[in-house]
């Protein structure tokens, strides 16, 4: 998985690309990459909402038996 | 008196003057006639039976002549008696203002008229007990002392609680029961202590300074229902003293609704029961934990979960975003080729119209020089020995043999003379 950044740096990237298929300042040349770019930010920001949801599953019990706590 | 009174008068025995005496007092004080006697208690002394020295109240004790009632109470009327006085909370003792209700007697033995009691004005007593609590109130009030525990500092979170009660009574039981069953850590130090009866107040006052010296956060005086008599010491005032000057905040559980003890309005805290006060304790710590820990926690789950959601948005929809993007933009250059594709056929059609166009003048223009038409019309193409076309009078000489092209064939000529005038 290639690198991104942090998850702000690359929803900014994401971002401009997105702006920059609104704005129709792809070429067709570019596309092909923009997209493949895209579609890497993409993949890695689920990996790592995916790895996140884990952890936080695997804490979520832990904090609800504290939160349910009387 | 008169001589003849004098003479006249019965001589009696000591024995018979008694029995006269008894039959006279008899008619008047005796037990067919009883009487109220209203005094104030100058001493008592019980055993089985109780013995009580009633004087005019307010009279000074130095004063050898002031009257002395020498009253008792038998033990078999007196037990139902103490027994009815201790539930109003009520003891007997010296400086206290009493109406005993009874008989008069005499004690020929040794010459003393006694007074048997056979009921006791508990309103009056009871009367007496309030004015001395109201008493004890206003001192401690003037003194600062009702609001000085009060002033006390508690922790938040009062887990170490020191405990003075007497275990194994149902409100030593109701009371640990509500804070070990609460689900919070709490740790009881306990010095026992007797609840109830004369020996209670110095022990109380004993346990609240030792826990006061301990490493506890609040001090509980529990005590279970009881009567007035039972709950007495809590309105005792070195009890009372003692709660007062504690360093920690005491808190109270005494008795059930209705009981008010001095010792409850000293407290820092007073709850109805001892039940109650657990759920009190308990109640405080749960507020804290809910405050600082629950819902922190719940708050912390959610944030976590929203973020989640938040991200996980985030990406589907930029995910959709991309796909339709580029979608649109390859349709967009697929239009445009096409457009472009359909433009260039029409375009070549045009062409290809107009080079036909041009091809057919060409070929009519053409026509007008067909040699076959000028051949037609009299015209005649001449050949030399080389085969080529014969333009000037250089390209023969004399004697070269020709061939001349007419319009339905050709003949062959022989060149004699040339001739320059056109």
């Amino acid at each position: 998985m290639s690198d991104i950044g942090n998850w702000n740096d690359a929803a900014r990237e994401l971002d401009a690309i997105v702006a920059s298929f609104d704005e129709g300042e792809v070429s067709v040349d570019d596309l092909f990459a923009k997209l493949e770019r895209a579609t890497t930010i993409i993949e890695t920001l689920e990996a790592r909402l995916d790895a996140t949801k884990a952890r936080v599953d695997e804490l979520a019990p832990r904090l609800s038996r504290v939160a349910e706590s009387e | 008196m008169s001589d003849d009174e004098v003479g006249t008068a019965p001589v009696h025995e000591v024995g018979e003057f008694y029995q006269l005496l008894t039959a006279q007092l008899e008619s008047a004080f005796g037990r067919r006639h009883p009487h109220w006697v209203r005094g104030e208690i100058a001493k008592v002394y019980e055993k089985g039976h109780i013995y009580v020295d009633l004087v005019d109240a307010g009279s000074a004790a130095a004063d050898t002549k002031r009257p002395v009632l020498n009253a008792h109470c038998w033990g078999t009327q007196w037990a139902p008696l103490k027994k009815r006085l201790a539930a109003e909370g009520v003891t007997l003792a010296p400086g206290v203002l009493v109406n005993l209700f009874g008989y008069v007697d005499l004690y020929a033995p040794q010459g003393r008229i006694g007074f048997t009691i056979t009921q006791i004005d508990v309103q009056g007593l009871l009367g007496d007990v309030a004015r001395r609590r109201q008493e004890l109130i206003a001192r401690l009030t003037s003194e600062g002392l009702m609001e000085a525990n009060k002033k006390v500092l508690m922790t938040p979170v009062p887990l170490r609680v020191g405990l003075v009660a007497s275990p194994g009574t149902e409100g030593y039981s109701d009371f640990t029961g509500q804070l070990l069953h609460s689900g919070f850590g709490f740790e009881i130090v306990l010095v026992k202590s007797a609840v109830q009866g004369d020996a209670a107040p110095p022990q109380i006052v004993a346990a609240i300074e030792t826990l006061d010296s301990a490493d506890v956060d609040i001090i509980c005086l529990v005590r279970g229902g009881g009567s007035k008599g039972d709950l007495a010491c809590f309105d005792d005032e070195r009890v009372a003293r003692a709660v007062a000057a504690a360093k920690r905040p005491i808190f109270t559980g005494i008795g059930h609704t209705g009981d008010e003890s001095i010792a409850d309005l000293v407290a820092h805290t007073r709850a109805i029961t001892p039940t109650k006060l657990g759920e009190e304790i308990a109640a405080i710590v749960r507020s804290w934990h809910d405050r600082h820990v629950r819902l922190p926690a719940q708050r912390l789950l959610d944030a976590g979960h929203e973020l989640l959601d938040e991200g996980t948005e985030y990406v589907a929809e930029r995910r959709r975003t991309m796909i339709f993007a580029v979608r649109d933009r390859l349709r967009g250059e697929q239009r445009h080729l096409e457009g472009t594709r359909a433009g260039l056929v029409v375009h070549s059609r045009h062409l290809l119209a107009t080079a036909a166009q041009l091809l057919a003048s060409s070929r009519q223009l053409l026509g007008a020089y067909d040699p076959k038409r000028r051949l037609a019309q009299g015209w005649s193409i001449v050949t030399g020995p080389s085969g080529a076309v014969v333009r000037t009078l250089n390209d023969i000489s004399i004697g070269d043999a020709v061939r001349v092209l007419v319009s339905d064939g050709s003949f062959e000529s022989t060149v004699k003379e040339k001739d320059g005038t056109p």
